[in-house]
C-alpha cells in the first residue's frame, strides 16, 4: 500500500470524524483493500527431455541442447528486491540413478550465460531461501527489482554437463534423473 | 468527537496492517517447479585383446604334438547390462587352409587350442551365435555372467599347436590368421 492511499484513507477517515458537525451521527469506518497478487512463474519452453545416448568413461558428456526457461513476473517493487532462480536436485547423491550405481548431483554441472554460473558449475549449492537441497542445488540468476522491471519476463538457456572425469567405470545401462528448477523473490 | 478520531485512526492503522501483510508474502513468492528429464545411457561393451600380434613355432615336427607355438595372453573385457554368458571363439576363415606355405595347407583340424589346463582340442566346430565359421571355429571359454557380475575382465594363456600326428610336412614357412572374438549369450 502506497503513502498516498494511506494519505486518502487517513484524510477521509479525519473528515467523516471532524467535518460533519451538523449530521452529527455515529461514523462508520469502512477500510478498502484491493491487492494485485504478485505473479510467478517458469515455464521451459525447449529442451525438457535431455538424452544423452552414449556416454563416454573418464570423459566430460554435454547434454544435446540447451534448455530454455522463461520466467514471468509482476511483483511490486517496494516489497521485492531480488527473483531467483534455483535448480537442484531432490537427492544430491542420486542425481542420475542406474541398476546399481548412481551418479551425484557434483558429476552434474550447469552453465547459464546469461545469469551466475556462467562457466559450467557443480549441482552442489545448498538450497537458496528455503529452495533447493542442501549440497545439491545451483542458483542460477538473481535480477534486481525497481520500477522499470517490476513486471518483466526473461529467457534464459540452461546449458547442463555430464562429468565423468575421475569417476568409477559407469555399468552398461540407463542413468535416469530429474533436474527441478524454481523461482523465488527476495 | 475525540472517540471518532479514535475510530479514524484505528481504520487507517488496520489498512496499514493489511498493505503491511501484503508486503510479507511478496518476499519467499515462489514460482511452479518445471523439470527437466535428464537421461545417459551407457552402452554394453566387449573387448578382446592380446599381448601379442604374432604366435610362432621355429621348428615343425612331423608325426607329432609336440608343435606348440608361443603362447598368447588373452584379456576379455565386457561391460553388459543382459546375457547369461561371455563366450571366447577362436576361428579360422578358411578352415581348410588354416596355415598356408604356397600351395602347402595345414588345415584347422591339424590346429589344436586350449584355455588354461583343459584339454587342447581342434578348431573344427561350428560357429557359435553367429560367430566363427562351420568346421573351424573352437570354443576357448565361457563364462557365465549375471547381474552382479555384468561388469568383469579375465585374463587366460591361450596356448595353440599343431597336431601333426600322421602327417609329414613340406620343408617353409607356414603362415595363417586365428581370430579370436567375443559373443555375449
Amino acid at each position: 500500500m502506497g503513502s498516498r492511499t494511506f494519505g486518502l484513507f487517513f484524510a477521509l477517515s479525519a473528515f467523516l470524524a471532524l467535518g460533519a458537525k451538523e449530521l452529527y451521527g455515529q461514523a462508520k469506518i469502512i477500510s478498502l483493500a484491493a491487492t494485485s497478487p504478485a505473479d510467478l512463474s517458469l515455464v521451459i519452453t525447449s529442451g525438457a527431455i535431455q538424452t544423452i545416448a552414449g556416454v563416454t568413461d573418464n570423459a566430460v558428456n554435454n547434454f544435446p541442447s540447451p534448455v530454455v526457461l522463461q520466467t514471468t513476473w509482476s511483483v511490486n517493487p517496494g516489497q521485492t528486491n531480488t527473483v531467483n532462480l534455483v535448480a537442484y536436485f531432490l537427492v544430491p547423491a542420486q542425481a542420475l540413478v542406474g541398476a546399481t550405481t548412481q551418479i551425484p548431483s557434483s558429476r552434474v554441472l550447469a552453465r547459464m550465460s546469461t545469469g551466475l554460473p556462467t562457466a559450467f558449475t557443480p549441482i552442489t549449492q545448498n538450497a537458496f531461501a528455503g529452495v533447493g537441497t542442501a549440497g545439491g542445488s545451483l542458483r542460477l540468476y538473481s535480477v534486481n527489482i525497481g520500477g522499470s522491471n517490476k513486471n518483466s519476463t526473461r529467457t534464459d538457456n540452461l546449458d547442463l554437463q555430464l562429468n565423468l572425469v575421475g569417476f568409477p567405470t559407469l555399468p552398461a545401462g540407463s542413468y535416469a534423473g530429474v533436474l527441478n528448477l524454481r523461482v523465488i523473490t527476495q | 468527537m475525540h472517540a471518532l478520531l479514535k475510530s479514524a485512526l484505528v481504520g487507517t492503522a488496520a489498512l496499514v496492517l493489511v498493505g503491511s501483510s501484503t508486503a510479507s508474502a511478496q518476499v519467499g513468492l515462489t514460482s511452479n517447479v518445471a523439470t527437466v528429464a535428464l537421461t545417459a545411457t551407457k552402452a554394453a561393451t566387449l573387448t578382446v585383446s592380446t599381448n601379442v600380434a604374432t604366435a610362432t613355432l621355429a621348428n615343425i615336427t612331423d608325426n607329432s604334438t609336440a608343435n606348440q607355438f608361443t603362447p598368447v595372453s588373452l584379456t576379455t573385457d565386457w561391460n553388459l547390462n543382459a546375457g547369461s554368458s561371455v563366450r571366447m571363439i577362436g576361428w579360422f576363415a578358411t578352415p581348410a587352409q588354416a596355415l598356408v606355405n604356397g600351395t602347402d595347407l595345414i588345415p584347422s583340424s591339424k590346429v589344436e587350442g586350449r584355455v588354461g589346463a583343459t584339454a587342447f582340442a581342434a578348431f573344427t566346430n561350428g560357429a557359435v551365435g553367429g560367430v566363427g565359421v562351420a568346421g573351424g571355429s573352437l570354443q576357448l571359454f565361457s563364462q557365465a555372467v549375471a547381474a552382479g557380475s555384468y561388469f568383469g575382465t579375465r585374463t587366460d594363456q591361450l596356448d595353440l599347436r599343431l597336431n601333426l600326428t600322421g602327417t609329414t610336412t613340406m620343408a617353409g614357412n607356414y603362415t595363417g590368421t586365428l581370430n579370436l572374438q567375443a559373443i555375449v549369450q
